[in-house]
């Protein structure tokens, strides 16, 4: 295991590397200055010069890019171009209103869709499997941003039951933030409720189909304890990896859900630094969410194996 | 005419203030157009109430709306004459919860956004501020009263008295001269070349004299509201310094402190040591948007009160909304149609004339506003300024005519990119107009890119650098704000080598019109000068310009004495919960 994790970290920091010097160079092709673009279009050109000046946004490139690998080795990613802040506060900041989001999302999908995914592979080709089936592919169609407007319109909007907002002030009491929090969560759940029903669908079919759980039904256990004891811990693996990669989604993509709710996550963080060429918030915002990502597939990777030591021994192999 | 009411008022007048009394008198003003250029002049609300008395043809006491300094009489600011009559028919006590835009910099010298000049102005104030009047005139701020010299190149300022700091200390003229040095030395846009490093000087602790680099008569809407920077700072405000880190100002609203967040929104607690007295309400609860379409469905949900801006095509549900009090203020904001005049198919200015021949520009105002607009006639006087000559003829869709002039000028088959940035309605304007330039045979491709580029690429590329914008598309739509004076539009956007004249328009007779008018100080001379300007830009025709629109804000019903200025800053220091 410690070889498995030991490798698994090498490999993060070849990621890290190779995402920090991608966002670089797009961020350097795309037009415009970073001086312009902090400052607009009507401040005068000595101004906008001076500030390229000092943020080192003039400087050639090769001199840039050693400058923001030497700020990624000693965790220094200095301040913002655009409020002049340290970055790292901010980010975490926003991590942790990603993290809310998302683990509310996640606390209302997972339960549902896999028990949703069990129930329906234990109906298969009846109507109840053919019903939800249905419901998964037409939740998982629908974008969220779609789903999250009819929710503002309909229960923000005209029955005015939960807030169209999503932020709430820092002192807020935690029913106060899940209140205001559970529109997008909802948004999000309904997307992937089809993603993972589907998929525990699958998984548990396949297995409720192998030789050992008709072994274990032989011996005599009941449905239930078959259920709990051989076919979940098999049937949920491939659900764990796609709950994994959903994570990381959830705390760098939802864009559109957090612009519509007013929620200042991740994603809605570093699209303002990409369009203002925010540099150092831009790289720093990659790489944690690049660690995000890490983390959660390195949790579900640890997780699948402790729920099938097989893949632990082969990994080790 | 009341000749003794009258002569009291001539008899303490400056020259500039005689020339706009006599104006008025002899009817080559408008009341409307006195009060404005009044109130520039620096003078007082009593004697602008005295004029209009002594020139109306019944008995009438001084307009209560009329807004000015100056005189002998120290007027209070309109604001605290309405906080006092508002707090006397509705409820104190209460917070507002309101939106607006995210600010991108909430530094008082360089900040450049709308969100920016709105939370910095809740606690910093200008030397003239805006009244509730309208969208152009200004009236006493942290500057009681405001004097220009005979022709306008030295201006003399007192300042209101027993003001104070948020921290207890109080404002001196020191404060000012520290305010407009720092103002200099950044270059701030509305002062430079107007303004000289060391032209305003403290002649005592409560006044400041600023001597200007030639005359100027429409200098204090320069250190007003509408230069939305020159919000005076402390003395020891180092450059760079923002109200979120320190905190500072002479206003209405204290920034409460740990509730500014980039991410979230800012809160503001009632100055209790405030000069206009004790606010209705107790504070104002911002939250930052990036859009509008989030914040009317925000007002919706009745998690806001308020909005600062909004757009006809974001907003429509609030102006049909009989519990919303819409603000649709005619104001100056425009969109520039530029067409290069130097080289390319729009050099002749025949096909310029052509192509704005072919808007409608009812149509457009209509489709794009519901109406909340008036007519733009391809200049940038706008009919709000008291100096507007409207004798010029307005320009109407002629479709015969374009046709003819191209037929004069040899173009057939005229193709052209009309390039647009993706803001609010200027998409729909430029699929508009190409349907209209269509009638008379001019095919227009329209092309829309993110604003984030358009600037940069199309409107003003930094290259090449001399002369300014010369690297602008040969066609294109460019948005700009409102101002008090058409100042910024003809210098920067017309005169020649502007810095951002991307027609690269470049007429003798033109600046040498702008340059009589930023010289003249008389309302007559001003006025001349603008016909100058009109008749010049309607027959060269650099630019078209359709329409001004109007700036929609507003609030619920249940807040009144809400208004907003045309550049983003909103004002409450006159608003309470209707009982």
């Amino acid at each position: 295991m410690a070889r498995f994790i030991g490798r698994r970290l090498l490999l993060s920091l070849i990621t890290i590397w190779l995402l920090v010097t991608i966002v670089f160079f797009i961020t350097y092709v795309l037009p415009n200055d970073v001086g312009r673009t902090i400052l607009g279009p009507f401040a005068p050109q000595e101004t906008v010069d001076a500030l390229n000046q000092r943020l080192g946004t003039d400087r050639p490139i090769i001199v840039q890019y050693l400058d923001t690998l030497t700020r990624v080795v000693t965790l220094n990613f200095g301040d913002s171009y655009v409020n002049g802040k340290p970055v790292l506060p901010q980010l975490f900041d926003a991590m942790v209103r990603s993290a809310k989001l998302a683990g509310l999302a996640l606390l209302l999908t997972i339960p549902i869709a896999i028990a949703a995914g069990v129930y329906a592979a234990r109906r298969r080709d009846r109507r109840a499997d053919r019903g939800i089936v249905l419901l998964g592919v037409t939740s998982s169609s629908i974008p969220e941003f779609v789903t999250g407007t009819v929710l503002v319109v309909v229960v923000g909007v005209q029955l005015k039951l939960l807030p169209v907002i999503a932020t709430t002030p820092p002192s807020a009491s935690i029913p106060t933030q899940i209140a205001a929090l559970l529109m997008p969560a909802t948004a999000m759940a309904i997307v992937y409720f089809g993603y993972i029903a589907r998929m525990t669908r699958a998984g548990t079919i396949e297995v409720l189909q192998s030789d050992y759980t008709r072994t274990a039904a032989m011996k005599g256990l009941t449905p239930n304890q078959v259920m709990r004891k051989h076919v979940l811990r098999n049937a949920l693996i491939p659900t764990v990896a796609v709950i994994a990669v959903q994570v990381g989604y959830l705390f760098g993509g939802i864009i559109a859900v957090e612009k519509i709710f007013t929620y200042n996550g991740m994603g809605q963080t570093m699209l303002f630094a990409a369009q203002n060429k925010d540099l150092p918030m831009l790289t720093a915002g990659v790489i944690l969410v690049g660690i995000v990502y890490m983390l959660a597939t390195l949790a579900a990777d640890m997780t699948m194996a402790w729920m099938n030591p097989r893949i632990r021994l082969d990994s080790e192999r | 005419m009341d000749y003794d009411k009258l002569d009291q008022v001539r008899r303490t007048a400056v020259p500039l203030q005689l020339d706009t009394i006599e104006a008025f008198a002899a009817g080559r003003l408008s009341r409307r157009e006195f009060i404005q250029r009044a109130s520039i002049l620096g003078l007082g609300a009593t004697s602008i109430g005295l004029v209009l008395a002594a020139c109306s043809s019944t008995t009438s006491s001084p307009s209560a709306s009329a807004a000015g300094g100056g005189g002998t009489s120290a007027a209070p600011s309109a604001a605290a004459s309405a906080a006092a009559s508002a707090a006397a028919s509705a409820a104190t006590g209460g917070r507002i919860r309101v939106a607006i835009q995210r600010p991108v910099s909430v530094d008082p010298v360089a900040m450049q956004d709308l969100g920016g000049y709105g939370i910095v102005s809740q606690s910093m104030e200008f030397l003239c501020t805006l009244t509730p009047k309208d969208l152009v005139t200004i009236g006493p701020g942290l500057a009681l009263t405001w004097t220009p010299n005979a022709d306008g190149s030295v201006w003399t300022f007192n300042l209101r008295q027993n003001v104070k700091w948020h921290d207890g200390t109080p404002f001196t003229a020191d404060d000012v001269v520290a305010t407009m040095e720092r103002l200099v030395a950044a270059g701030n846009s509305g002062l430079k070349g107007v303004l000289p490093a060391g032209g305003a000087k403290a002649t005592d602790p409560n006044t400041v004299t600023m001597t200007l680099a030639s005359p100027n008569g429409n200098f204090p809407y320069l250190v007003s509201v509408f230069n939305a920077q020159t919000v005076i700072t402390p003395k020891a405000y180092a450059a760079g310094t923002t109200l979120d880190k320190v905190p500072a100002g002479t206003g209405a609203w204290k920034l409460t402190p740990g509730s500014y967040n980039t991410q979230t929104g800012a809160s503001f607690d009632r100055n209790p040591d405030w000069w206009g007295g004790t606010t209705p309400l107790d504070g104002i609860d911002f939250t930052f948007f990036d859009a509008t379409g989030p914040m009317v469905t925000a007002y919706q949900g009745q998690q806001v009160d308020a909005i600062v801006q909004f757009d006809v095509l974001s907003g429509k549900s609030l102006i049909d909304d009989p519990n919303f009090n819409l603000i649709a203020a005619p104001a100056a904001l425009h969109r520039q149609i530029w067409m290069r005049t130097d080289k390319g198919q729009f050099a002749d200015k025949r096909v310029r004339q052509a192509l704005a021949y072919t808007f409608d520009r009812p149509a457009l105002i209509q489709q794009l506003f519901q109406g909340k607009a008036q007519l733009g006639n391809d200049h940038v006087i706008w009919e709000g300024y008291p100096y507007f000559d409207s004798s010029v003829p307005q320009r109407t869709q002629d479709i015969a005519k374009a046709k003819s002039l191209l037929t004069a000028a040899g173009v057939t088959n005229l193709t052209a990119t009309l390039h647009a940035g993706q803001l609010l309605e200027i998409p729909d304007l430029a699929t508009l107009l190409k349907s209209q330039a269509a009638q008379a045979g001019i095919n227009l491709n329209v092309a829309v890119e993110s604003l984030q580029t358009y600037y940069g690429a199309q409107w003003c590329p930094a290259q090449p650098a001399d002369p300014p914008c010369s690297g602008a598309a040969e066609l294109g739509i460019v948005d700009y704000g409102h101002r008090g004076t058409p100042d910024v539009y003809l210098n920067a956007a017309l005169k020649s080598k502007g810095i951002w004249n991307s027609s690269q328009y470049n007429s003798p007779d033109f600046d040498a019109a702008f340059s009589s008018f930023q010289k003249a100080v008389g309302v007559d001379a001003q006025k001349a000068a603008c016909n100058k300007i009109e008749t010049i830009l309607l027959e060269d025709t650099p630019i078209g310009l359709p329409y001004f629109y109007n700036y929609l804000a507003g609030s619920s019903k249940t807040f009144s004495g809400f208004y907003a200025s045309g550049l983003g800053q909103a004002f409450f220091s006159a608003t309470s919960k209707v009982a």
